[in-house]
């Protein structure tokens, strides 16, 4: 044999037999490389007896020894789909990539009863928060990644990205089962490529495509129940035990300011200076209901009439359906994507439902081996009602919640009869002189009311790829979203708060397009047999415009169906509006990635851009620098059981300009009517000298696969310079704040994901994953303050407090130092600076804040005592945070033979939270505003000597026992069964009757169990954990369903 | 056919953006710079910065309730609302009712002697906002020491000066306990681009308003104002009267109120008009010295002085929560005064001011959308303030005859004056006061000035029967317990 430089030709194929372009070939150890052409195929020169390395990304490397002068390669995938990460930019080799991913494949996110992915992403991955803050079918969840607080008041949210382009358009639109993959970027690495924006976290999703010469049709049908299923705070269910609390704490009143309490009590029970005497239910005067000796209802009195539950009024099962459809496949020219769905979601609130249909239709088109054009089209019309949800006293959640049971939801004349209403039913109590949601009844309005909003959302991305020599790529990407959103409100004219008016309609309409223009030319190339380079360089511009505008009349003719909600249907014109609100972005964006061997990676990114949001200063400079070591890779590593180990770093700034709206460098001046000419008001400050926050970021991970375990872990700090800071003044100045960018945060935490396979034989598999994270904060500097001429030292933020060193989270309020035993006040603590050392508190010794107060005094002889006057105490830090010392998520996989099931919990462990809700419970109001007690009032003070933390009830005497202090916080541990599937494959003998591929029966049950420390308090909820009176209470879901694959 | 391809790409990757695509502008509302072109363009708007002033006296939510923690406060509607306030302190207006709660923490005088709640800091935050927006046009028509050349600009000086003299004065009087010269009382902004100050003394508070006042007066000579909600000269006056009053000048006041009464061309109320509602300026102009013709499109509702104090409303007053005469006030009228016919006891109100304010529909909880008008200040108050301080001066003859000008229209005889000399007479015109501005947020500032102990009549809820001094912490405002936190300069409370 003669040893002669010969041509080699070839073809490469994947594993099913279809060609593979733009595959790299290299002879070993030499430079020669080529790339296999649209069909596949190759030439090389090469020698008989030289190896030929063979790879395409999400293939193993094939290795072919040159035999004759022709080879085929059949490359085979090396492993499953996760193992590429997909980002905008490209598609990665996820065991080379040096950043911190997640990707999430479409089948676990199938198992979930959800409309919308953001719900989907529950347990999913580690560093993901996840919060509902709404049972509202359709309304996205809120996600935060690697910590709650990625600045103070600039934005914390990550960025979704769909198919490439930035998406501002409502993630309800698309259809989850639309989804091929969703990948969370977490680090520097991952996330600087999309520079602004990307600087807390990135997800992209990216939808399902066609296969070649894969013709597939699925067919997904579930159905079931929405229910309000979890547990609801415990409360004082009977109506004459609530008014014994209620006389009690009158009388208690009476006897604080020197008088009979008894007598005080029965005057005022049912009175004006009580309870509107016309909700006395009883058949006896106010005076006589209870037993002035022993505080007891009456035995002798009976009920007029027995008020509803309103929550039985309010709550009903609620059904659920999904349908959806699609159809894939193609050739090698062309490949098609099209589905349809449809979903019914209506929960389990009065009026209160999401309705969806959507469509998509992705399309690749390669007519020349050097031209791919691609687009995507995808349509929703998403319909919902939100009646029964506003943040006032017509929130059926808060009124049902907290409506003391002697008030009726219908009206009672005089008798305790219901009254008819002109609809045909019975009137609902609008409550004139009810003292807890007056004026109002929430049911009856979210029954007569409407409150709905119809959304088309319109989603279109068109991509051309164009090579124009050996490893350069042209690329062009124009993308469009365009979203129209209707808003109609109706208020009946008979009933409710519009009756003076003759009824009100006002429609919102509100238009948003967000387009995107992307040019980029990528290079790739082997530079040699150990160096393989890649990259690109890209401009895009970017523009998001939303336009709205609002009409609205009063004194309607028809005030319920299709005619109500038109203006037409009204006579008198009232207030109009409209404005049109815009962010432009531009961006340079360059990325190398260099790979040496099997076992490193090194890649770079640049990226300068601008925004529009700040008036002077728009651009900045933003990058990164990453690195992966797969250390399996290298000789010397010898662990037979480690298959593969990999370490990987990266370092990063990032810009953000996001949080606090489009115009934040603008004074705000409104235009307003006086006497019918034009006035204009200052609103609110705005600095022009804005400009990007600065995120620096530092990641180290560990992937490893073994024959134990497969774990990921990761170390990262984020920290930000420059924040938007919210910097408090003092009002005199005539407004409240300024923006400003000044001040560090720290974040930093740590993150693991573990997965064992506990069983694994031919029919029974077993798996176990358990993600968690761990993470803190810390802010470093507070701004400058120009007025005491140093940075501050403080400033409070609602619950928690801004101190220099201190977790931005970290509660800061008055501390409860319990009830006194001998009077039954609350008490608070106090500190004072004892400067005359006499142990005692003197004019001029007090202390308001104590943080603040140390610093300036630091000499300062700081004692400590208890006060009954809320006011009086300090206010400081309290060593508790809303962090929780560790989160995340515990999955259970298994099979047995046909059957599958996977079921997701959530935990958190450690942290507080403030439970607002439950302050409520537990006030101590004047009998007229007294709100439904919680059944902890009972342990309330009664008598000297009572040693409880519940203090006594005397009708607001003692002022502020239920403000903001410490006695509300609580320990926020959670464990949340988040949902669960169970599902049957039926056997090949059956289906191949019926020509299909697969036949799936499953149930899948959400948000089935919250446990937590106090029934009711739901701390996953909402991102602080801190509760609120408004909140949609989370549904439970059932459903069944069943797939057919053909 | 790839050429063609090629060519065209490259012409797409040269197109970059032009530099206009990234600018951007807000188009909800306009900023400063905006503003400037617009004025330009469209100069029949040119005085919409001062306009702008007098919006805000009635908006609501220029105390920014939503600053605090707990939210909306439905007592957060401008000037009005903290008359309701003062009205309550004062002791002459009764919450008749605590079904809903607002004001259940002023009657129950726990409000002013907690910093952290949210009546203080709304007050506060009002006040020092007009301050702002009036040291904003003062900025733009050359500073408070300027000599404007025209006559439009001298005039719109002239009104900023008096809208910033208005705002201290309430302050003053609100927050201060008491008017000792030297007590340290309120940060003074004499610009809108200072940062935080430190307290001024009483003293210079006085003398900042008086200043502001008597410029305000003298810029504003001869200007005849479009709307009655625009301060001219005699709305200037006014105030130089309650200012110079406060400060003890009596002869200086009852000369500022004597140019009003001798120059406005106002009237005093007819036995008639005074039983008319009290809700138009247009039908009381010959009256009304400074006050606003609410329309539907100032979009006040059940969050305006009419919701919380007109039966005739669709709001609190109606529902459960009336604003009522107090009993030992109503007792003092006397039986043939026809302000006696103000209050009356019936729909289940007791004393409420059936009479004095109400819509003109007079349907019980009628009046959904307001447009009953605001009245700040009408004649009246200078024939009161004249006589008040003719008293003062010794001059009992011409307090009497300042007096009879209003008793002549409300009572059928008024010689028993004649009878009255020395405190008599000063007692007098202090009860007359508080009967003729009932409900008008000027009885608190009748007590301040005038050093007066109250005491609750017999039906308040809270506190019936108990006196409190003027200068009781529980009748004086809190500095909010936000500006102490932010502002470096201050940190404490105003002295007892």
């Amino acid at each position: 044999m003669v040893n002669a430089q010969q041509t080699i030709t070839g073809k490469v194929q994947d594993h099913d037999g279809l060609d593979l372009p733009g595959a790299t070939i290299v002879v070993e150890g030499t430079s020669t490389a080529t790339t296999s052409d649209f069909d596949g195929n190759f030439s090389i020169s090469a020698d008989n007896g030289d190896k030929l390395l063979i790879s395409y990304v999400g293939y193993k490397v094939a290795e072919i020894l040159v035999d004759g002068n022709s080879v085929l390669a059949t490359l085979s995938l090396s492993t499953e789909l996760e193992e590429v990460i997909v980002t905008g930019y490209g598609v990665y080799d996820k065991k080379r990539y040096t950043g911190s991913a997640v990707t999430i494949d479409t089948e676990p996110i199938s198992r979930k009863n959800i409309s919308n992915i953001s719900r989907g992403l529950v347990g999913e991955a580690s560093g993901l928060t996840v919060v509902s803050n709404s049972g509202q079918p359709g309304t996205s969840a809120t996600i935060r990644i690697r910590g709650k607080a990625g600045s103070v008041n600039g934005n914390s949210a990550p960025l979704y990205v769909l198919d490439g382009v930035p998406y501002n358009g409502n993630l309800n639109a698309i259809n989850p089962n639309d989804i091929e993959t969703t990948t969370i970027l977490k680090d520097a690495a991952a996330t600087a490529i999309y520079g602004n924006r990307g600087a807390n976290g990135v997800i992209l999703i990216t939808t399902k495509r066609g296969d070649a010469d894969k013709a597939r049709i699925s067919v997904d049908i579930k159905s079931g129940t929405n229910t309000d299923y979890l547990p609801r705070y415990s409360v004082i269910e009977s109506p004459e035990r609530w008014t014994e609390i209620v006389w009690e704490s009158l009388k208690n009143r009476g006897i604080g300011i020197g008088q009979n309490g008894a007598d005080y009590a029965q005057l005022r029970l049912f009175s004006s200076a009580g309870i509107n005497p016309k909700y006395n239910m009883w058949n006896a005067n106010g005076n006589a209901l209870i037993d002035p000796s022993t505080g007891k209802f009456n035995s002798s009195v009976g009920r007029k009439y027995d008020p509803e539950v309103w929550r039985d009024y309010a709550f009903n099962d609620a059904r659920r359906n999904e349908v959806n459809f699609s159809i894939s496949g193609g050739s090698k020219t062309s490949k098609y994507y099209y589905s349809a769905g449809a979903l019914e979601d209506v929960g389990y609130g009065i009026n209160s439902d999401f309705r969806r249909y959507s469509t998509r239709l992705n399309l690749d088109f390669t007519p020349y081996e050097w031209l791919t054009a691609k687009t995507n089209f995808g349509y929703s019309y998403a319909a919902s009602n939100f009646n029964g949800q506003s943040s006032d006293s017509g929130s059926i959640f808060w009124t049902t919640a907290n409506m003391p049971r002697i008030y009726p939801l219908f009206e009672r004349d005089a008798d305790g009869n219901k009254i008819k209403d002109v609809y045909g039913g019975f009137k609902y109590d609008y409550g004139e002189g009810r003292g807890f949601a007056g004026l109002t009844n929430s049911i009856g309005d979210a029954y007569y009311d409407t409150d709905k909003d119809l959304i088309h959302n319109l989603n279109i991305n068109q991509q051309f790829a164009l090579s124009l020599m050996e490893g350069v790529t042209f690329e062009s990407l124009f993308s469009i979203n365009y979203l129209m959103d209707n808003t109609d409100l109706v208020s009946d004219p008979t009933y409710g708060s519009s009756r003076g008016q003759g009824g009100y309609v006002s429609k919102t309409k509100n238009q948003n397009t967000n387009w995107t223009l992307r040019n980029a030319l990528r290079f790739e190339r082997q530079l040699s047999d150990r160096f393989f380079m890649m990259g690109f360089i890209a401009h895009e511009s970017e523009r998001y415009e939303s336009s709205t505008m609002n009409a609205n009349k009063y004194t309607l003719l028809q005030p319920r169906g299709p005619i109500s909600v038109e203006l037409d249907n009204a006579v008198k014109n009232n207030n109009s509006s409209s404005s049109t609100s815009a962010v432009s972005r531009e961006a340079y964006v360059a990325y190398f990635n260099l790979k040496v061997d099997e076992a490193y990676n090194i890649a770079i990114d640049f990226r300068r851009d601008s925004t529009s949001i700040f008036p002077n200063d728009k651009w900045g400079n933003f990058g990164s620098v990453s690195l992966g070591w797969i250390l399996s890779e290298e000789d010397f590593f010898n662990a037979p059981n480690i298959s593969f180990f990999k370490l990987r770093t990266s370092y990063g700034i990032i810009g953000e300009a996001l949080g606090q709206g489009f115009y934040p460098g603008y004074d705000r001046i409104d235009v307003k009517n006086l006497n019918d000419e034009v006035a204009t008001v200052f609103i609110s400050k705005g600095n022009a000298e804005l400009t990007w926050e600065a995120g620096k970021q530092f990641n180290l991970g560990i992937d490893l696969e073994s024959n134990y375990v497969n774990a990921t872990i990761d170390f990262y700090s984020k920290n930000r310079d420059d924040m938007f800071f919210t910097r408090n003044v003092g009002t005199s100045l005539g407004y409240r704040s300024i923006l400003v960018n000044d001040g560090s945060l720290k974040n930093w935490g740590i993150e693991f994901t573990v997965d064992k396979d506990i069983i694994k034989t031919d029919d029974f598999n077993l798996n176990v994953r358990v993600l968690g994270s761990i993470e803190k904060n810390e802010l470093t500097e507070l701004p400058y303050d120009p007025a005491a001429g140093r940075r501050k030292y403080f400033q409070s933020n609602g619950f928690y407090g801004l101190g220099k060193g201190k977790s931005t989270y970290e509660f800061y309020m008055r501390e409860y130092a319990g009830v006194n035993p001998d009077n039954g006040y609350a008490q608070w603590f106090r500190n004072y600076d004892d400067k005359n050392s006499n142990g005692s508190l003197d004019d001029g010794e007090e202390i308001e804040d104590l943080f603040e107060y140390k610093i300036e005094n630091p000499k300062a002889n700081i004692l400590e005592d208890k006060v009954e006057k809320y006011v009086d105490a300090t206010k400081r830090f309290t060593g508790k945070t809303a962090i929780p010392d560790m989160y995340g998520s515990i999955t259970l996989s298994a099979s047995y033979k046909a059957f599958d099931m996977r079921a997701i919990f959530s935990y958190g462990l450690g942290g507080y939270a403030y439970d607002s809700a439950y302050a409520d419970f537990m006030d101590n109001e004047t009998a007229s505003n007294a709100q439904q007690f919680h059944t902890d009032i009972e342990n309330r003070w009664r008598q000297a000597g009572d040693v409880t933390d519940v203090p006594i009830l005397n009708s607001n005497l003692q002022v502020n026992q239920a403000s903001t202090s410490t006695r509300f916080l609580i320990e926020a541990d959670y464990f949340n069964f988040s949902n669960i599937q169970v599902g049957y494959t039926l056997p090949d003998s059956l289906i191949q009757k019926i020509n299909a591929s697969n036949i799936r029966v499953y149930f899948t049950g959400d948000n089935l169990m919250i446990l937590s420390k106090r029934d009711g308090f739901n701390p996953g909820y909402s991102l602080s954990g801190n509760t609120g009176r408004y909140t949609y209470e989370p549904m439970t879901t059932f459903t069944a369903g069943l797939t057919l694959n053909f | 056919m790839k050429k063609i391809f090629y060519s065209l790409f490259v012409l797409i990757f040269s197109f970059g953006c032009n530099e206009d695509f990234l600018e951007e502008f807000p188009t909800s509302y306009t900023t400063p710079e905006k503003l400037g072109e617009a004025l330009e363009l469209n100069p029949g708007v040119g005085s919409s910065g001062l306009l702008g002033i007098y919006e805000s006296m009635f908006a609501v939510g220029t105390g920014y309730e939503n600053d605090f923690p707990s939210g909306r406060n439905d007592y957060d509607f401008g000037h009005r609302g903290y008359d309701v306030l003062s009205d309550m302190l004062s002791g002459d207006m009764v919450l008749g009712g605590k079904n809903y709660g607002w004001l259940s923490d002023i009657s129950e005088l726990t409000a002013t002697e907690d910093y952290t709640n949210s009546n203080n800091y709304t007050m506060w935050r009002y006040y020092y906002y007009i301050v702002l927006l009036a040291n904003s046009t003062i900025d733009a028509f050359g500073g408070s020491d300027a000599n404007p050349e025209t006559t439009e600009a001298q005039q719109g000086l002239g009104q900023s000066l008096g809208t910033r003299a208005y705002a201290y004065f309430y302050l003053l009087n609100l927050f201060a306990n008491d008017f000792d010269n030297a007590d340290l009382v309120l940060p003074i902004y004499s610009n809108s681009t200072s940062e935080n100050q430190p307290k001024s003394s009483v003293k210079d508070v006085i003398d900042f308003i008086i200043s502001d006042l008597t410029k305000s007066k003298a810029l504003l000579t001869g200007f005849s104002r479009s709307a009655p909600n625009i301060i001219d000269e005699y709305v200037a006056s006014t105030y130089l009267a309650y200012a110079y009053a406060l400060k003890g000048d009596y002869a200086n006041a009852s000369s500022a109120a004597k140019f009003v009464i001798d120059n406005s061309g106002k009237s005093v109320q007819s036995i008639t008009e005074i039983v008319s509602g009290m809700n138009d300026v247009n039908r009381l102009s010959g009256n009304v010295l400074w006050g606003t013709d609410l329309t539907v499109d100032n979009g006040l509702d059940l969050r305006s002085w009419w919701g919380q104090c007109d039966i005739f409303t669709y709001s609190y007053a109606w529902a459960g929560d009336p604003k009522v005469a107090d009993v030992s006030l109503y007792n003092q009228i006397a039986e043939d005064d026809v302000r006696k016919t103000w209050f009356r006891t019936s729909g289940g109100y007791t004393l409420a001011p059936h009479y004095k304010f109400f819509h003109e529909d007079r349907i019980i909880g009628g009046q959904r959308n307001v447009t009953a008008d605001y009245i700040y200040n009408r004649i009246e108050e200078l024939y009161l303030l004249h006589a008040e301080a003719e008293a003062a001066l010794g001059n009992d003859a011409a307090a009497r005859q300042s007096l009879k000008a209003i008793l002549d229209h409300r009572i059928p005889d008024s010689s028993y004056l004649d009878a009255l000399s020395g405190t008599d007479l000063q007692d007098e015109i202090y009860l007359q006061t508080r009967i003729e501005l009932w409900g008008e947020g000027k009885s608190y500032l009748a007590m301040k000035r005038l050093r007066k102990t109250i005491t609750r009549g017999p039906n308040w809820l809270d506190y019936p029967g108990e006196s409190f001094d003027y200068n009781d912490e529980k009748l004086t405002f809190e500095i909010p317990e936000i500006e102490i936190r932010n502002n470096p300069n201050i940190s404490d409370q105003n002295p007892k």
